[in-house]
């Protein structure tokens, strides 16, 4: 056979070889048959001196391009070998990504904790200060300092709490109002959050529920300044176009007074169980600061004027989560806690 | 209260319909709600009774015929009132009543072809006593729909404490009136006294009128059906013909009145204050003691009515009465109030002194009823009377100026417009030099008083919807960033973050759970607690958790992460506390076996897991420096698995796992760990400067230092593994310390391995980084150090080596 059909041969003979391959030793087993220093085109490469000058030529040149083309099909095939191997490597790694997370499950807020903290900072957004008070209060500042005299039907409104200390729970966050105006001289706009306390218990009432009490005093504020303020935060709570009204109504701290609804954000006013086919919900209690307040608190009501308005917060968490008995609350559940998850 | 629409249609001409009327007044400051009276049930007609026999066969039936004026029907009851010529209600078969429809029925050999009705069988009355009797002329075969007016609008009225002058006919009317700009009509009591002689003195100042009318011949009979359904429809049982009068000139005038028996009462009336002790047998059948501050109209041996609130059992009226005083009078509301609320009595009469009754219409309230009462026994006559009023009202003028209204209101409304407003509530007033001078009516005299109780009348009447919203003009130089709500929320979304879920539980608690604890009960108590087990105030959070727990073991949840933020309670101060619980799992995991690998996901809660979450909370909120110490445990903790936390020196709480006794008591999992740390002092007095005070976690984050930037070292840092062996009751972090302090140029230390060794020794091992900011440190001096540090750490622990 001639050396050139000796390089066509092994040519043949290598292609085929190498396409049949599998693994890295085999490749290395090839590689070194034919391009090793004692494989086969090496001696083919060898027996050249043998030749004429042009025969050396011509098929010197088919020699190196039989080894180029050998070499770049090894490699070829070499990178697609380790490919193979290490994916089959990371194959052995493999988890199961839909197994459970190995971490804390997330928690729940309190559904009235929630709402108490986004109602007070719709107000700190507007620029009410937040303020707090004590929860055991002096009757003083939770009932004769706010007008309510000893001895009024007006007490009846709230059911108290008394303390064997002579002092009582706080009935309404209403005291932190007085608190803040012997403190401190008006412009005055603050809100207070708080747990207050009423001698209550069923469905709807807690012996312990939440309430923000909101006041602003200076020089020019009207009854028209309030409708405007309790007009942003219930369009801010309850959304743009929630019906509003005001109703006259009595508290002995505010005159005039005035409670205020929103249309029933469950059968949206048509009337049902909730709103007790009124089509409205009863929301916050609100009014100007009456002058026998200003006067307990050495504020002169000749030159200032405020408005001061309270609201409870179970009622509209309740609303909000569709909650039916006010007890679920407090009772601490974790069935009904975390239900709750994500509302913040 | 409640009214029927139509009773108020005679005071006022109006023809809306009662919803509209009820929403007016909703919305100008009278909680109105309509509701129905009755049910409207049809196949129901008016008959006579033509005979009534005992059931021959069946004891406590009767059976009777009765004739609607066409056809006989034979019916049998159970009741024991009807008698031969009364008027019934009867229901023919197919009438539904209480649900049921009527049908045929045999009673033994008789058939009942339907039923005489009582009013509880009409669903207007909760309990009756037997079948309800029309009037005599009722005629009869008529629709007894249309006679009891069933499905008739009843107005129910919610009133403020304020306005006592809207508990009537009277006064809602003229709310009415005033708000529809309607006349409200009245009329006069067509009676002649005769002179004003009857002996009645008062005792006491705390009567301001006193009218006493003596009735003679009266006779005991049902009410005519019209005030009978009157007094119905407004929830007032009905009893007789003067007892019922009197409910209904309340009702009508809001005057409460009283008759008493005159036969029974010795000698002449007077109005005294009470003996101290002194009893009397009220009309609800109860024994009263009475004290020296309460008022009774008395004879003259004995208390014969509590003034204002109910009368005595001793004169009242029954069916021999003949002849009666009937009383009107007007008793000051605080000590009506005072004897009511003591003596635990809630009456009509009651209600409506309490909250201010028009002196004004005393009178004139008395000569109604007197005339009703006339009216219906022709052979009564007037004896005499006496009206004692002592001091005739003298209306108060109030000045009102238009600059007022607006600086309230922030609307301007001129003269004209007020004193329009004021006119339709029959306030009068006049305009002098450009003000408003307003005599205050006695109806209102009891809430009108100032200047600004008027602007309340003008913005309700001119309505709240009418004013447009503004926005306050206030100047906000003053105002400051509300630091401690933003702190309160900083720990709370920490704990939430951290997968703790936020409780809030009532701050009062049981006794039972502190005794458990072995902890002191706390000596803030309710006096007036609804349940004993919420009668203490809780001085630390700690004991609401573990209630929380165990109401979840309850429901098989033994995991659980709980934190809240809430406050606890002392003699002089409050304090807001954070508290958390956990138990079981805080990853509740898997276990995983492949062949090739092998792991469990699962974490359980432990002491140094808890440890870290408030560690790293500490760090969260810039409190550097805090130490964990085991001295002063409380009694509910492991004595080797707590610890005290304290930051400068005061302690701020503490961490630890319930002891395992008290677990077994409270029959929760041994492996409970609680932590409770002291956030804020809330002080009861008005002193600011008292909120900040040692030992609370925010007085040391508002002290708490910026951070300044230092220059990072230019060297890098070498590292050394130290493994010394010590005494094994040595701490680990005091070692830490001790080591921190013995070279400047350590730069952080971490303990990765405690070893022990044998009884007495154990290895601990820190990675301990060393760095020169002025050049790098070469093994040599690494070395050197290293021998320094152990030299200084032998001056506290004299055995301290390192190993090998």
């Amino acid at each position: 056979m001639s050396i050139k059909a000796q390089l066509l041969s092994i040519k043949e003979d290598a292609t085929k070889e190498l396409n049949s391959i599998s693994d890295v030793k085999t490749l290395n087993d090839i590689k070194i048959k034919y391009l090793g220093k004692k494989g086969l085109i090496t001696s083919v490469l060898k027996s050249l001196g043998s030749l004429s000058v042009e025969e050396r030529k011509e098929v010197g040149q088919l020699a190196n391009s039989v080894k180029e083309l050998l070499e770049e099909k090894i490699k070829e095939i070499e990178e697609n070998l380790r490919k193979k191997e290490l994916e089959e490597l990371l194959k052995k790694e493999k988890i199961d990504i839909t197994l459970p997370k190995q971490w804390f499950d997330s928690s729940a807020p309190h559904p009235v904790i929630t709402t108490l903290k986004e109602i007070t900072e719709i107000f700190n957004w507007m620029g009410f200060s937040i303020e707090s008070g004590p929860e055991i209060e002096f009757e003083e500042y939770n009932f004769t300092k706010l007008n309510i005299p000893e001895n009024h039907p007006a007490r009846d409104m709230q059911d108290t709490f008394y303390l064997n200390n002579g002092m009582l729970l706080r009935t309404h966050t209403s005291p932190v109002q007085i608190r803040t105006m012997l403190k401190r001289k008006p412009p005055i706009a603050i809100v207070a959050p708080g747990r207050v306390y009423r001698k209550d218990m069923d469905p709807t009432h807690s012996p312990m529920f939440h309430q923000i009490e909101g006041l602003m005093v200076d020089k020019d504020i009207t009854f028209k300044d309030l409708k405007g303020i309790l007009k942003i935060f219930l369009e801010n709570i309850f959304g743009k176009n929630i019906p509003i009204r005001f109703r006259p109504s009595y508290f002995p701290f505010t005159e005039p007074s005035a409670e205020v609804d929103v249309g029933c954000t469950v059968c949206g006013g048509k009337g049902c169980k909730v709103c007790k086919n009124t089509g409205w919900l009863e929301i916050l209690g609100c009014g100007m600061v009456d002058p026998n307040v200003f006067k307990e608190v050495n504020i002169d009501s000749q030159k200032y004027t405020g408005f001061a308005f309270g609201l409870g917060i179970e009622r509209i968490a309740m609303l909000r989560y569709q909650i039916t008995d006010i007890r679920l609350l407090f009772t601490n559940d974790l069935r009904f806690n975390l239900q709750f998850k994500g509302i913040e | 209260m409640k009214v029927p629409y139509s009773w108020i249609k005679e005071f006022v001409d109006l023809d809306l319909p009662a919803e509209i009327v009820a929403e007016k007044l909703n919305i100008s400051g009278i909680e109105t709600a309509v509701s129905k009276f009755g049910k409207y049930t049809p196949n129901l007609t008016t008959v006579k009774v033509l005979s009534v026999e005992k059931h021959p066969e069946k004891d406590k039936l009767y059976i009777c015929q009765v004739s609607d004026g066409i056809n006989n029907y034979q019916v049998v009851t159970g009741a024991d009132n009807v008698k031969t010529g009364n008027v019934v209600i009867f229901a023919k078969v197919g009438a539904k009543i209480l649900g049921k429809e009527i049908k045929p029925i045999k009673f033994g050999s008789y058939e009942s072809q339907g039923m005489l009705v009582s009013l509880e069988e009409l669903e207007i009355e909760d309990k009756s006593e037997g079948i309800f009797i029309l009037d005599h002329g009722t005629p009869i075969g008529a629709d007894p729909n249309y006679i009891l007016g069933l499905g008739e609008d009843i107005l129910e009225i919610e009133i403020t404490p304020n306005r006592g002058d809207a508990l009537s006919v009277r006064g809602l009317a003229r709310e009415i009136a005033a708000i529809f700009r309607l006349k409200r009509k009245d009329y006069k009591p067509n009676i002649t006294l005769p002179t004003n002689s009857l002996d009645i003195s008062i005792q006491t100042d705390k009567v301001y009128r006193y009218v006493g009318i003596l009735i003679k011949n009266i006779t005991i009979k049902d009410s005519p059906l019209d005030i009978r359904l009157k007094l119905l429809k407004s929830g007032i049982s009905v009893i007789n013909n003067i007892v019922d009068i009197t409910n209904y000139i309340m009702i009508q005038e809001g005057q409460p009145l009283h008759a008493f028996d005159y036969e029974k009462i010795e000698g002449n009336l007077s109005v005294r204050y009470a003996k101290e002790g002194e009893k009397i047998v009220t009309l609800d059948g109860e024994e009263r003691i009475l004290s020296s501050t309460d008022i009774v109209i008395a004879d003259s041996k004995k208390a014969v009515a509590i003034a204002g609130i109910i009368g005595g059992e001793n004169s009242k009226i029954d069916e021999n009465t003949k002849h009666i005083i009937l009383e009107s009078a007007i008793f000051d509301p605080i000590s009506v109030r005072k004897t009511a609320k003591r003596l635990g009595i809630l009456t009509d009469s009651s209600y409506r002194f309490e909250r201010g009754v028009d002196i004004e219409n005393t009178f004139n309230a008395s000569c109604k009823a007197a005339d009703l009462i006339l009216n219906l026994s022709k052979e009564s006559t007037i004896e005499s009377y006496k009206d004692i009023y002592l001091k005739p009202y003298q209306p108060k003028t109030v000045i009102l100026k238009s600059s007022y209204v607006e600086k309230i209101l922030g609307e301007k409304l001129d003269n004209s417009e007020i004193k329009d407003i004021l006119g339709r509530l029959e306030i009068d007033c006049t305009i002098e030099n450009g003000t408003l001078n307003i005599k205050i009516p006695s109806f209102r005299s009891y809430d009108l008083e100032r200047s600004i109780d008027l602007v309340e009348e003008v913005a309700r009447i001119y309505g709240y919807d009418n004013f447009n919203p503004t926005y306050p003009k206030i100047d906000v130089s003053s105002f400051e960033k509300s630091k401690y709500w933003h702190f309160d929320n900083k720990v709370r979304t920490y704990f939430l973050n951290n997968g703790f879920t936020e409780v809030v539980n009532y701050t009062f608690t049981s006794e039972d759970i502190y005794s458990i604890l072995k902890t002191s009960i706390p000596n803030t108590k309710i006096v007036n607690y609804i349940l004993k087990s919420h009668s203490v105030m809780r001085d630390r959070l700690a004991v609401s958790l573990i209630e929380n727990l165990k109401e979840n073991l309850r429901f098989s949840r033994k995991d659980l992460s709980i934190f809240e933020l809430s406050s606890a309670f002392y003699q002089n101060f409050e304090e807001i506390r954070v508290s958390g619980l956990v138990s079981g799992k805080i990853v509740d995991g898997f276990s995983y076996n492949d062949g090739k690998r092998q792991f469990n996901t699962n974490v359980d809660w432990d002491f140094l897991i808890l440890k870290g979450v408030l560690s790293n909370l500490l760090d969260y909120l810039g409190i550097k420096n805090h130490d964990f110490t085991d001295t002063n445990l409380e009694n509910y903790l492991h004595p080797y698995i707590s610890a005290n936390i304290y930051v400068k020196g005061n302690n701020v709480g503490y961490i630890g796992k319930i002891h395992p006794e008290i677990a077994t008591k409270l029959e929760i999992p041994k492996d409970t760990f609680i932590f409770e740390l002291k956030l804020r002092y809330v002080s009861r007095g008005l002193e600011e400067a008292e909120a900040l005070k040692e030992g609370y976690l925010y007085t040391y984050y508002l002290e708490k230092d910026t951070p300044k930037f230092r220059e990072l070292s230019k060297y890098p840092s070498a590292y050394r593994d130290l493994a010394f062996v010590v005494d094994k009751e040595v701490k680990a972090g005091e070692l830490k310390d001790s080591i921190l302090k013995s070279s400047v140029y350590i730069k952080d230390i971490k303990l990765f391995d405690v070893y022990y060794l044998n009884e007495d020794k154990k290895s601990i091992a820190f990675k301990v980084e060393f760095n020169n900011p002025e050049k790098s440190l070469s093994d040599e001096e690494l070395n050197i150090l290293v021998e320094d540090i152990l030299s200084k750490l032998k001056l506290y622990y004299p055995d301290i080596s390192l190993r090998m």
